[in-house]
């Protein structure tokens, strides 16, 4: 275990980075209609098909959407959690529509930054790396 | 109880809803700033029109749009969205309270045809009802909190609808029916019936790839 995992999650951060993006984050989050209409937009929904949980909606709701239901009180269990959601199951390609004109892509590469600013993150070299990203 | 729902409430609801959607757009301009586009796409938009075009052409471009992908959502989401408004804002007994109230004097739709609009409206409804119950994509996201909008969107049309028709006790059903118009016009600034204003907040204002002509904010 390294040094950045063993040490707790500041709480007092996150929740400072959240507020500082509050304004759009929290407009955006709260005007999803919950249509599903993006699904098909994401090549990574059909390719798995359809399974909901490539669906950029259900992404941002679970992960940046949690984050700010629990204003920031999370745990290091919780954002390896959404981890897997913000770097697996999106690669950040932009294409996803929401007819409301949501930017999915913004809250997932701020989710990104949320995690990372805790030490979480994926490591793709697999000599350092204890999980597999494939 | 009548004059209550007809009198203060109503303005309550009046007030709520035009100061709140007049403090969302305060707030949005707030938060977003004017920058130069950074999203400038060669040679224009992919999904640029012709001027002029065949019916052929027409399909082609909605090939490329939500169209394509959703055309049955699309239709149902389009007549919901037209009825929505139309309805309610052109029907005759409406007509009479603003004149009564304003002495103002709206251009209605007969009753027969507000009548099948309503229907069309509680149809597509009943079909956004469906599908949250029963698609995936659409259950996985879905909470208690999306039924309560639905239903909340539902009632003033629906309670409309047996009032008109006379069903059950004609003064309760109307009480429930304002009631409820009121409780849709007092959330819709503060829940996601807010896309209402921030469609075009977000679609137009915003620079974006999908943004309908020139959006030049940013947040």
């Amino acid at each position: 275990m390294t040094e950045k995992e063993k040490k707790p999650v500041d709480t007092g951060q996150i929740r400072r980075l959240l507020d500082a993006k509050k304004g759009k984050m929290k407009r955006l989050l709260s005007h999803c209609a919950h249509c599903s209409i993006c699904a098909e937009s994401c090549f990574l929904y059909m390719s798995h098909d359809g399974d909901p949980q490539y669906m950029p909606s259900y992404k941002v709701i679970n992960s940046l959407g949690r984050l700010y239901r629990k204003k920031g009180k999370v745990d290091r269990d919780f954002l390896e959690g959404i981890k897997s959601i913000v770097w697996r199951n999106c690669v950040l390609c932009r294409r996803c529509y929401c007819p409301i004109g949501i930017d999915i892509p913004s809250m997932i590469a701020f989710t990104r930054s949320i995690c990372r600013s805790q030490g979480v993150y994926p490591l793709f070299d697999e000599t350092t790396a204890k999980e597999s990203w494939l | 109880m009548y004059d209550f729902v007809r009198g203060p409430l109503l303005w309550v609801a009046f007030i709520v809803f035009f100061g709140g959607l007049v403090f969302q757009i305060f707030q949005f301009f707030a938060v977003t700033k004017k920058k130069d586009p950074v999203f400038l796409p060669a040679g224009g938009k992919g999904l640029e029109k012709p001027s002029t075009e065949s019916t052929a052409q027409v399909f082609e471009f909605l090939r490329g749009t939500i169209f394509g992908t959703h055309p049955v959502m699309t239709l149902v989401t389009f007549l919901f969205h037209i009825c929505l408004f139309v309805a309610p804002l052109f029907l005759l007994a409406h007509s009479i309270l603003f004149y009564e109230s304003w002495n103002v004097s709206t251009w209605t739709f007969s009753e027969s045809t507000t009548n099948i609009l309503t229907l069309i409206f509680l149809a597509c409804c009943a079909f956004f009802l469906l599908r949250r119950l029963f698609i995936r994509k659409v259950r996985a996201i879905t909470t208690a909190y999306d039924y309560l909008v639905l239903a909340i969107t539902i009632a003033p049309f629906l309670s409309g609808y047996m009032a008109y028709h006379q069903w059950f006790d004609y003064k309760t059903v109307l009480i429930a029916h304002i009631l409820a118009g009121e409780v849709m016009l007092i959330v819709i600034p503060f829940t996601k019936l807010g896309h209402m204003l921030f469609f075009f907040l977000y679609r137009f204002l915003i620079g974006s790839e999908y943004s309908f002509g020139q959006g030049t904010r940013t947040w």
